[in-house]
């Protein structure tokens, strides 16, 4: 059966209107009744001219281009352990599979994120309370070597004074652990 | 409370709005791609927990529902409002929301990441909206244990979003651009900044009465502060353009200009049926009048508001129902005849 509006399509459906006690039954193809009626066949707003997927096949294909006579054997043959996700997967998808994916994907992703992003480290925002491995080093050290570290800093800086003033800090600290000992 | 839609801001004869969304996984659920359904409904309900938290330590109270129970119209509405995205609005997998009551803030789960968290501010106010947003992050993270590497930062499912997780945008007003036919030269030239242009709802969406969104395009390496600082130069830069041009059509036509305004005016003043994409387009028009004080009226009135008020999702739920575009485009007409002031 033709849609009674356009006469083209097919009706795939049929669509009953009651206005004012007055009964109407159109039987219409998809396009009219998502452009007449308060159908909406298609999902709302979803009409994405590229998805991300092409941007990665891009990225795959560069992979694959590169790569020797086989290229597809050139794909690093990692598997995700958490969650199953190949590499060949995720170049194709473009998508992780879970945040164990970062880590077992750790020796190509360096090249993938700057492929992408222009940068493969994060400088921003660090959630409160998180320890850093710097951070656990630091923890880690003697009272002087970190005031070391602040003298190296106050000379990157070509702060003299203050660094002057550390000399004699980590000059007098030693003598105290040397007469400790 | 009133909404961000209906303060009076700086910029917004350019600048609509501003927003910064943050993108976060939870480390005990497998990304979107590899959610089975069960483990989706855990995540929604271990994320709506968040509610009462938040109530407590922010002045705002929050509510939270499942999205992906509601009707079709409740969810158009929320899209049209930029409550949810259309990715959530249409997944079909259990996904929810928790939303401050003066619909500043909204975070939707089980989109494409986990936990999305968004902070909607009116004008050119991009600090304000990532200090809010960043609160919200720190009394989430108190409960919910956030994927996070020192070295990749917020684990995100999509590698474009890595890093700080963040896309900051602005929600811009083009009309005198976009009629000289300069934006295809816009996206080329903020393109180059790292920078993109889409439509009002996103990725893929169309622009609707000359309204355009910037947003930064990559989210690792750089801080979120610069990011925002990067974003906002742009954005200053383009009100300049946009200010310009209206100034140099006004100095060519003043009186077509006005001409045209005040026609708009009677066409949606008497109209009684008008179509969504019309009523934008007039819509946008008025707008565009009132910035350049070609029209003045007896009172205030949000014209931001009205816009999103005419959508078929918007429209449709304040009718209470379903009805077919016909009915749809006279209520339309009769929503924006009440709405309107008086020319004075």
């Amino acid at each position: 059966m033709l849609c009674e509006r356009c006469q083209k399509r097919d009706a795939k459906l049929l669509y009953t209107e009651i206005i004012n006690g007055i009964k109407k039954e159109q039987h219409l193809c998809e396009e009219c009744a998502t452009n007449y009626t308060s159908f909406q066949m298609e999902k709302p707003f979803l009409n994405s001219e590229f998805s991300l997927g092409d941007l990665f096949s891009t990225l795959f294909e560069n992979h694959l281009a590169t790569g020797s006579k086989n290229p597809v054997n050139n794909i690093p043959k990692i598997e995700c352990k958490s969650c199953g996700t190949t590499y060949g997967e995720f170049l194709q998808k473009g998508k992780f599979g879970c945040a164990a994916c970062y880590r077992s994907f750790h020796s190509q992703l360096g090249k993938t994120l700057k492929g992408i992003q222009g940068a493969e480290v994060h400088t921003g925002k660090r959630p409160k309370g998180f320890v850093t491995t710097t951070d656990r080093i630091l923890q880690d050290l003697s009272e002087t070597e970190k005031l070391s570290l602040k003298l190296q800093e106050a000379i990157e800086k070509e702060e003299f004074e203050e660094a002057a003033r550390l000399r004699d800090l980590i000059k007098e600290l030693k003598k105290e652990e040397i007469g400790n000992a | 409370m009133l909404k961000w839609y209906e303060q009076n801001v700086p910029d917004s004869d350019v600048v609509i709005s501003s927003r910064i969304r943050l993108a976060r996984n939870l480390e005990s659920y497998p990304f979107s791609v590899k959610l089975q359904e069960d483990q989706a409904v855990k995540l929604v309900n271990e994320v709506k927990n968040l509610t009462p938290l938040l109530s407590e330590k922010d002045s705002r109270t929050y509510y939270a529902c499942n999205i992906s129970t509601l009707s079709d119209i409740d969810k158009s509405a929320m899209v049209e409002r930029h409550i949810v995205s259309p990715l959530l609005a249409s997944k079909e997998q259990t996904t929810g929301l928790i939303l401050s009551d003066d619909e500043t803030i909204s975070i939707m789960i089980n989109e494409e990441d986990h936990v999305r968290i968004q902070a909607i501010v009116g004008g050119l106010n991009l600090e304000q909206a990532y200090e809010l947003a960043d609160k919200v992050d720190d009394i989430a993270y108190e409960q919910l244990n956030f994927a996070y590497d020192e070295k990749y930062g917020y684990l995100t499912e999509c590698p474009t979003n890595a890093g700080t997780g963040m896309r900051a945008s602005c929600m811009m007003f083009l009309p005198a651009l976009s009629s000289a036919r300069l934006i295809q030269k816009l996206i080329e030239e903020v393109g180059k900044y790292g920078m993109t242009i889409r439509g009002i709802y996103g990725e893929g969406s169309k622009s609707l009465g000359s309204m355009y969104q910037i947003s930064n395009q990559k989210t690792l390496g750089n801080s979120e502060n610069e990011i925002i600082a990067n974003l906002k130069r742009i954005v200053a830069q383009v009100v300049k353009q946009e200010r310009k041009r209206r100034e140099y059509m006004l100095s060519l036509n003043a009186d077509e200009l006005q001409d045209q305004v005040y026609r708009t005016y009677g066409i949606l003043k008497y109209a009684r049926q008008i179509t969504s994409d019309d009523a934008m387009k007039f819509l946008s028009q008025l707008k565009f009048g009132v910035d350049c004080e070609l029209i003045k009226f007896d009172r205030e009135f949000n014209i931001h508001k009205l816009m999103m008020g005419v959508q078929p999702g918007s429209l449709q739920w304040a009718l209470g129902k379903n009805v077919g575009s016909t009915t749809r485009d006279q209520a339309r007409a009769e929503y924006i005849r009440k709405e309107l002031p008086t020319i004075i």
